[in-house]
């Protein structure tokens, strides 16, 4: 069950929250949606790459967390805050409600224990409270903005499915299918015109860091190598 | 002097003519970007509604992505939903449980291993359809053959469309005229000037003056403008094979707007022809073709009422008259005819649509390079052309000659061997032996019908080859694996697939992706 209600700084006073990532909490996620502003956080650890939703078809940008349903290889990096968590997970149990911030009281995180309180005392926005308001500041429009990087990338048929083959050392084999990545011939050959374009845009920035980012699905599958 | 082949005039705005216009300036598209090469398109003002839905077969996909068109504005604005085969009731015996499909897909391993023996020497539990392929099993429970997360073009099910052609010239029209750079006239031609040779030089409009050109297309569908009444080439009746020679054409709406919507043209075998039943997302297009010959237009008109039920009471329908027949040349001096203008016959198994992709692709990759060598062009567009028809006719052919039925004069004359084509008769002795496969008789590049559809009929329809048992043995391995393979994908399509009218009001939402 769901209990979205609008965050109030008298009622949610006491409220405490608890930010950290656990499997409990829904982050054993092997893809997860992010935004373009994320991207050169991303890239030093995860594959970006696209996927479609599966009930509309829309492509989105994700980062590759692990090869199967539920497998993310990063939880105990996340949970002493090594490195950077997506900010679709960083938000925990809040949503945007227009310019307000809503949160899910039936949440598991929640008054868990260990959490941490919204408000001080005076009722001002505690440290954690602000990094949600500021990570719902960067994912309202990014979400428009890497969805128009998107669209721009389809017209330019830039975009081309990619199906990532690993062995692991226990002798299983996995295929990941639904992905998507950028489409480097097709780069090569775009008019000079095109290319000025993308680089005024910064969109050419963000897709070679997408090429760059494809290196570490090698890296992910030694990580997962090294738990057998 | 070398006289070049470098502009194209096409006579007729139908989907015939459209759809060559657009072949032929995807492939040509540098060439007229540099100012060598130029289409133009001339369309009678006078537009008629056709209306009738149209079906289509898979090539239909590769044409259109080649032209370049998006699937997604394909669905949305031509009223296109997915087909995938046939389904042909009442055929055999006319028993109220006698029907078996032609689907799209290729019986498993089609190219590997001719499965027709190995499921001849099986009990035969399940129908030849489900034993090669899943699409029967997706039809009946009303799959569309693809994801919303599919790119536009491809499929889990090998599919094609049924489409509102009233919607799809214009459709094609715009993209021609947008994007491709077709020159599109709206105007009469009044005159047909020729030269001395007989070549075409020119046409004249009362609207545009006088167009010239070196290739001249016939698109003008059954007056045959150019071909017929020009040139003087005559057509080649058929109707002595197919009996068919009237249609009474009619749109039936759905009970609810989320009726469910069947993705196989359902042919149902009545006393003196048979009826079509097409689902578009908005509406059904249903018509009964009849032989007049076995039929009086009033006792058809009964048959169609009862085919429909209830809501008949309200509908309009249209009599389309059906010469069947084709042209005895196709391409003469510096004209060709594609589309109706090139012949008629039933609409049993969609072959109008495909004959004009697969003329248009083969006028746009053998596209002359000047006068001079036109007529050689021209004898092997002819020699492939009329072998394509002669295919199409024989293919037709057989759903009649198979029948058991003998209800009616139209189904006991249909089985006269004198009404059936020699290579036919030849075939259908052979098949009584040797059932037909990949590598023989059909191994013509581009074959309309593949060996795989005549197996589907065939076996569809109760044919008896025999079979020496001893001969299955040596690739049993291999059909077992195939069988395997068969019933997995059937159960992988029918956990993944959703239901058909879902997922056309998905792409209506959400569009295909290109990739």
């Amino acid at each position: 069950m769901t209990q979205i209600v609008p965050l109030n700084k008298e009622t949610h006073r006491a409220l405490v929250v608890d930010g950290r990532a656990s499997a409990a909490y829904g982050d054993n996620r092997h893809f997860v949606r992010v935004i373009v502003k994320e991207f050169p956080q991303l890239l030093v650890h995860y594959p970006i790459l696209f996927s479609k939703h599966p009930q509309t078809g829309e492509l989105y940008c994700g980062a590759m967390l692990g090869f199967t349903e539920g497998e993310n290889l990063f939880l105990e990096e996340w949970a002493d805050r090594q490195f950077y968590r997506p900010l679709a997970l960083q938000r925990g149990p809040f949503y945007s409600q227009g310019p307000d911030i809503a949160i899910d009281l039936d949440d598991p995180r929640v008054g868990a224990e260990g959490g941490k309180p919204l408000f001080t005392e005076q009722g001002q926005p505690t440290l954690y409270l602000q990094s949600i308001i500021w990570a719902f500041q960067d994912l309202n429009p990014g979400m428009e903005m890497t969805q128009l990087f998107i669209t721009r990338l389809l017209e330019l048929k830039l975009i081309e499915p990619v199906e990532v083959d690993l062995e692991f050392d226990d002798g299983s084999k996995r295929q990941c299918t639904g992905l998507y990545t950028i489409n480097q011939e097709v780069l090569a050959t775009l008019p000079d015109e095109v290319i000025v374009e993308l680089f005024r845009r910064g969109y050419l920035r963000l897709i070679h860091y997408m090429i760059a980012s494809l290196k570490q699905v090698q890296v992910l599958a030694r990580k997962k190598n090294a738990r057998f | 002097m070398v006289q070049p082949v470098k502009a194209v005039v096409i006579v007729g705005g139908g989907t015939a003519g459209w759809l060559t216009a657009g072949i032929i300036a995807a492939r040509y598209q540098s060439r007229m970007k540099a100012g060598g090469f130029s289409v133009t398109l001339i369309e009678s003002p006078d537009i008629r509604i056709i209306g009738v839905g149209e079906g289509t077969w898979p090539t239909i996909r590769a044409s259109l992505e080649r032209i370049g068109v998006s699937e997604t504005a394909l669905f949305r604005e031509c009223d296109a939903a997915f087909k995938q085969g046939g389904k042909f009731a009442g055929w055999t015996t006319g028993a109220a449980d006698d029907a078996y499909y032609h689907p799209l897909m290729l019986p498993q391993g089609f190219a590997q291993l001719n499965l027709v023996p190995h499921w001849m020497h099986e009990t035969r539990s399940q129908s030849f359809c489900d034993f090669v392929t899943p699409q029967g099993r997706l039809c009946d429970e009303g799959l569309a053959p693809k994801l919303i997360t599919t790119a536009e073009y491809r499929g889990l099910a090998n599919y094609s469309y049924h489409l509102d052609a009233g919607k799809f010239a214009p459709f094609l029209a715009k993209h021609c005229t947008d994007k491709l750079g077709v020159r599109h006239v709206l105007a009469d031609v009044v005159q047909v000037n020729q030269s001395e040779s007989g070549d075409i030089e020119s046409v004249l409009t009362p609207q545009a003056g006088e167009i010239s050109g070196d290739l001249f297309i016939d698109c003008s569908g059954f007056s045959a403008l150019l071909m017929g009444k020009t040139l003087g080439v005559g057509l080649k009746d058929c109707s002595d094979v197919l009996f068919c020679d009237t249609a009474l054409a009619t749109q039936v709406p759905y009970e609810a707007p989320d009726a469910p919507m069947a993705s196989q043209t359902i042919s149902t075998a009545q006393e003196a022809g048979w009826i079509w039943d097409i689902g578009l997302p908005t509406r059904r297009g249903v018509g009964y073709v009849y032989s007049s010959r076995h039929s009086s237009e009033e006792a058809a008109r009964e048959t169609l009422g009862r085919y429909i039920g209830a809501q008949y009471a309200n509908l309009s329908v249209r009599k389309i008259p059906i010469r069947s027949g084709y042209r005895e040349t196709f391409w003469k001096n510096n004209c060709i005819a594609v589309g109706l203008a090139g012949g008629f016959l039933e609409p049993l198994e969609s072959s109008a649509i495909v004959l004009v992709e697969i003329s248009a692709k083969l006028i746009a990759e053998t596209m002359p390079a000047n006068r001079e060598v036109m007529d050689i062009v021209a004898k092997r567009f002819n020699d492939v052309t009329l072998y394509r028809w002669g295919r199409i006719i024989d293919f037709l052919k057989l759903h009649y000659v198979l029948t058991k039925r003998t209800d009616t004069a139209f189904w006991r004359d249909n089985v006269d061997p004198a009404t059936v084509p020699e290579r036919l008769r030849e075939l259908l002795k052979l098949w009584k032996y040797h059932p037909p496969w990949f590598f023989d008789e059909f191994d013509r590049l581009e074959e309309v019908f593949p060996a795989a559809s005549y197996q589907y009929v065939l076996y569809g329809m109760g044919f008896e080859s025999a079979i020496t048992p001893e001969d299955t043995l040596d690739s049993q391995l291999l059909a077992a694996r195939l069988r395997q393979e068969n019933e997995r994908l059937t159960q992988e399509l029918r956990s993944r697939l959703p239901k058909n009218r879902e997922l056309l009001n998905k792409i209506h939402a959400y569009g295909l992706q290109p990739v």
